[in-house]
């Protein structure tokens, strides 16, 4: 029995555990016990994640398709195809006929080989990675207003809060360490006011709990903003000395009075009115959100609108205040820090820059780096069905059950002439391929994460990967070697020193200093400096900060005499996202081994609906059937169900509808009817 | 009885070694003690109790019970010898009831042959170990009575050596063990076990918790409150040196060829109890913290807990490992209105 330090390969929390081995296998978990993040602690996701990894149904060889099937091949085989399919795609349509996604669920170091395959190798720009579907409006949105598109402050803080504005996240079900600590905080005092159309667990300890209209949250937003404005409770130094901006915003949120907001979102002029006072009136404010404020059209205007509130009431900058956007993958924070991104390379430096692509350019060897950014996931899954984009190489997604309008993602990707999947699973997404690499689990390589907080720790190799799997970064590095540029790479800890020295917010993170203690915080750009835990302490990154004041827009597809019902998404406690992982456990599919609509009683008994029945969702591009769960949790009108079932692929349904500025679609609400199914 | 220089120590675990797969307290990369193979550049005598209790050598989080090949099946019991070196009296009284329960109506063949296997060699405690320490409550603690084949107790520099078991004898023949005068080292050990005792306070709301449930006058809406805000994690489950449930599961890798599994399980989750209908006659979080508190303080079997006070062995983990603070400290003053 050995044990191996390790991270939780799921939410963005970043606790750590010790994966218990017998031979190679792992056996059990043993949590961190002086972790600061978790201290012995873990979720039941965390305490179960060993599971999936012994799973007899990993992948264990290279896959290629012939006449029609995907059979097994050697390394040598799959290799040679893929970089032989790229590099003739390359030739014959140019480099912006390829495609790229990274993995928020890979190391960063993998994420950065990827991101330097797909521009220094292959010369585009085509990068991306899920976050565009759960965060991009968030990194867009506060880079825009502060000048860093990450949580503002730590994990730890959240235990001395005064208040706590939680707006879209359903924190003990999706960040369970970061709920409880809510918890505890309000069982200390704190107060807790709550934005979100469901009744989800956490509004036990709401102090208030604004039950706003799906996708009316800027409107709520500058209401609260007005209240504070108009009873001249807003922090008059803060806005003076460290923002800019303010008499624009002024005069927007002005026309958003208490009665306006009413008729927009529901929420009662009294109920805002208290929440205003309460927020302006809390010394150490933490501000929280998740998939409710940014998968909306509107998602960016959403997230300027938070860091607006957070601004006017000085809560930036202060232990235990800040905006702090919860990132749902242990590696979504680090797979955007890395660069897998069609606009910046690591380090959010932009391609648009000549200076910073000369860097590259010199550190890479290469000439002519792409100046122009690249397409995003929404844009290359259009490009794919036209016929644009013509090659796509996958790296630990699901797009065929995560991404919206599914229909249109299986067209999109069955037009690709050449698609290659690389996973541990025969994903939804890896069935459609044209070659499948096998991948190693986190248990089985060694390599970076950084959590929601920005804390970049060190997880170990425990066992070996199953049959002939390898890990990410050497297979990305053979098929880089084999299509004419050598990736030399003899460990992740080699290509964290290129990452050090081309990406100043991680110089000082190296793999000496993360063996002991508990990670880094970044920015940390020297070996000596210490980390940094809270953003924008004395000036904001881009100096000042920026108000950005938003207007409210309604949902993009609304409700209609037809489609008479609201759909909105998101996840429960016991699965996680397409269920690649979670749904190999044992334990957890048991707990919640199907797809569940929730719909209100009300609504349930005039559609002729009782618990549990089938029924059946249909929108405008797309149908689902699920059993129902008839119950209060949703207001009336609105149903919810979760993306975690291939079964019920309820993104069959959504609308792919996105936020022009960062491209994130619309899954938080689509336009659907329902009917009990026979 | 026997004793040991501190500084001959080492050389001894080292023999054992040879001899037994050694468990002993480690020192992890970050400074914090976990029980793990026996490692002579981590091992530390200066350690307080592991998050986790020593259970996992007699069951593991997850195992393989039977291989199946060709459709038939083979019982794999897996029971190496083990020292488990160092290990708390609480930690000890855990496994005692883990393995009384375990084979009290029928016998798992996985368990009693690994604890067959298993020498024991406890560390008394003279203090609590951490703040939630209340093995003189729960009379399982800080001193082992039985269910060890070796106890050391620290007196400074030497160990004082108690024997449990008849096969602990053979143990003590290393040439580094020196007999010791018993009545001037019975007055020892009487001194340190005083002190331990005394250092450790008796927690009366655990036995004023047990005669409330009894009587059926808990704290009205106790389990409401807690049951609120419990997030159903697992956690003071897994760390509990006394609970035993576990699930069975198949790992199918192909037509009649895989492993039938088991793996820790909780009377915390939904799912331990939902029945095929759908039904749950557990259906809230309530009810299940309820019913595991229950367990502990209120329907215990005798059998199991032998001369202890109840099914929990004071170890406190629940209290120091719980996301939200419902460890067993907290029910018993929830429960008896403290």
């Amino acid at each position: 029995m050995n044990k191996t330090i390790s991270i939780c390969p799921f939410c963005g929390c970043g606790c750590s555990f010790y994966l218990v081995t017998e031979g190679n296998r792992v056996i059990g978990i043993e949590p961190s016990p002086l972790h600061p993040m978790n201290k012995g602690m873990l979720c039941i996701k965390g305490w179960n994640s060993y599971e999936f990894v012994n799973s007899p149904k990993r992948l264990t060889s290279p896959l290629v398709r012939k006449d029609g099937h995907l059979v097994e091949t050697g390394w040598d085989e799959a290799l040679r195809t893929v970089s032989s399919k790229l590099k003739e795609t390359q030739a014959a349509y140019g480099p912006g006929a390829l495609a790229f996604l990274c993995s928020a669920k890979v190391t960063n170091e993998e994420n950065f080989l990827m991101m330097k395959l797909a521009r220094a190798a292959f010369k585009t720009n085509n990068v991306d990675h899920c976050a565009r579907l759960c965060h991009s409006s968030s990194v867009a949105g506060l880079a825009l207003t502060f000048g860093s598109g990450a949580m503002t402050n730590s994990i730890l803080e959240f235990e001395d809060a005064d208040l706590f504005l939680i707006a879209g996240t359903n924190t003990t079900a999706q960040h369970p360490l970061i709920g409880t600590r809510m918890i505890n905080a309000v069982e200390k005092g704190a107060q807790l006011i709550l934005m979100d159309p469901r009744e989800i667990p956490l509004a036990q300890f709401a102090a208030l709990h604004l039950r706003h209209n799906v996708g009316t949250d800027v409107a709520v937003l500058n209401g609260l903003m007005n209240i504070i404005i108009q009873e001249d409770l807003y922090d008059k130094e803060f806005v003076a000395s460290r923002t800019e901006g303010f008499d624009q915003l002024k005069s927007v949120v002005s026309r958003y009075t208490p009665r306006v907001v009413e008729n927009i979102s529901g929420v009662s002029a009294g109920a805002l009115e208290k929440a205003a006072r309460m927020y302006a009136g809390a010394h150490k404010a933490m501000l929280v959100f998740a998939m409710g404020i940014t998968q909306h059209t509107t998602g960016t205007d959403n997230v300027k609108s938070c860091a607006n509130l957070a601004m006017l009431c000085g809560n930036i900058g202060r232990p235990s205040t800040g905006v702090n956007p919860l990132r749902g993958q242990n590696n979504v924070q680090g797979a955007c820090d890395m660069g897998a991104l069609p606009n910046v390379f690591s380090g959010y430096q932009s391609v648009a820059d000549k200076g910073l692509r000369k860097k590259f350019e010199d550190a890479w060897k290469v000439e002519n780096l792409d100046e122009k950014p690249g397409m995003t996931i929404t844009d290359m899954m259009m490009a794919a069905q036209k016929g644009n984009i013509k090659a796509m190489y996958i790296m630990g997604e699901n797009p065929a059950l995560s991404d919206p309008d599914s229909s249109h993602i299986e067209l999109a990707l069955s037009n690709l002439d050449f698609l290659v999947v690389q996973d541990i699973f025969l994903s939804e997404t890896a069935a459609l391929a044209d070659v499948v690499l096998p991948a190693a689990s986190f248990a089985e390589k060694m390599g970076t994460y950084t959590s929601t907080e920005r804390r970049v720790q060190l997880s170990h190799k425990a066992i070996d990967p199953p049959g002939s799997a390898k890990a990410d970064w050497e297979i990305i590095c053979a098929i880089s070697s084999l299509s004419g540029y050598p990736m030399p790479y003899g460990s992740p800890a080699e290509i964290m020193s290129e990452v050090n020295s081309l990406t100043p917010s991680y110089g000082g993170i190296t793999y000496p200093r993360l063996e002991k203690g508990f990670g880094l915080h970044w920015p940390c750009p020297k070996e000596d400096h210490p980390g940094t835990p809270i953003l924008h302490k004395d000036k904001f990154t881009k100096g000042l900060g920026t108000f950005m004041p938003c207007e409210f827009r309604p949902l993009a597809e609304a409700p209609d005499e037809e489609y008479d019902f609201l759909l909105t998404t998101g996840r429960i406690y016991y699965q996680y996202h397409t269920g690649t992982m979670s749904r190999r456990v044992s334990v957890l599919e048991r707990e919640a081994p199907q797809a569940r609509i929730e719909i209100h009683p009300e609504d349930a008994k005039r559609q002729g609906i009782r618990n549990n029945d089938m029924v059946e969702v249909i929108s405008r591009r797309g149908a689902m059937k699920a059993r129902a769960e008839v119950s209060t949790i949703v207001p009336r009108k609105v149903i919810f169900t979760t993306f975690h079932f291939a079964e019920a692929p309820v993104n069959m349904l959504t609308n792919p509808a996105h936020d022009p500025i960062c491209k994130i679609p619309e899954l938080k609400g689509c336009a659907v009817k329902i009917r009990r199914s026979a | 009885m026997k004793s040991i220089k501190k500084d001959h120590l080492v050389p001894v675990l080292n023999s054992w070694a040879q001899r037994f797969r050694l468990f002993a307290p480690v020192r992890g990369i970050n400074g914090e003690f976990i029980l793990s193979h026996f490692q002579k550049p981590n091992f530390d005598l200066d350690y307080k109790k592991p998050s986790l209790p020593p259970k996992s050598t007699l069951m593991p989080q997850s195992e393989v019970i039977f291989e199946v090949e060709n459709n038939g099946y083979r019982e794999v019991v897996n029971a190496p010898q083990t020292m488990l070196f160092g290990i708390r009296a609480c930690d000890a009284a855990g496994l005692v009831q883990f393995a009384r329960f375990m084979s009290r109506d029928r016998e798992d063949v996985y368990t009693k042959s690994r604890t067959d296997e298993t020498i024991k060699v406890v560390m008394a405690c003279d203090g609590p170990q951490t703040e939630t320490c209340f093995c003189t409550t729960t009379k399982s603690g800080p001193y082992a009575k039985k269910g060890f084949d070796l106890q050391f107790y620290d007196m400074g520099d030497v160990f004082l050596v108690e024997t449990g078991s008849p096969r602990a004898e053979a143990l003590l023949a290393e040439k580094s063990f020196f007999d010791q005068d018993d009545g001037k080292a019975a007055k020892q050990i009487k001194g340190f076990k005083e002190k331990g005792v005394r250092a450790i306070p008796v927690r009366e709301t655990v036995q004023k918790a047990m005669d409330r449930l009894k009587e059926g006058k808990a704290v009205e809406n106790v389990w409401e409150r807690l049951g609120k805000k419990c997030i159903a994690c697992g956690g003071c489950v897994y760390v509990c040196p006394t609970c035993t449930c576990f699930n069975v599961y198949d790992e199918v890798s192909g037509p009649g060829r895989g492993h039938r599994m088991r793996s820790w399980d909780t009377c915390l989750f939904g799912g331990f109890t939902r029945e095929a209908s759908g039904h749950n006659p557990r259906p809230d979080q309530n009810s299940r913290l309820q019913r595991r508190h229950e367990h502990k303080l209120l329907y215990y079997h005798r059998d199991d807990v032998a001369d202890m006070l109840c099914g929990c062995v004071g170890c406190g983990r629940c209290s120091d490992y719980c996301p939200v603070h419902i460890g067993t400290l907290e029910v018993v003053d929830a429960i008896s209105g403290q």
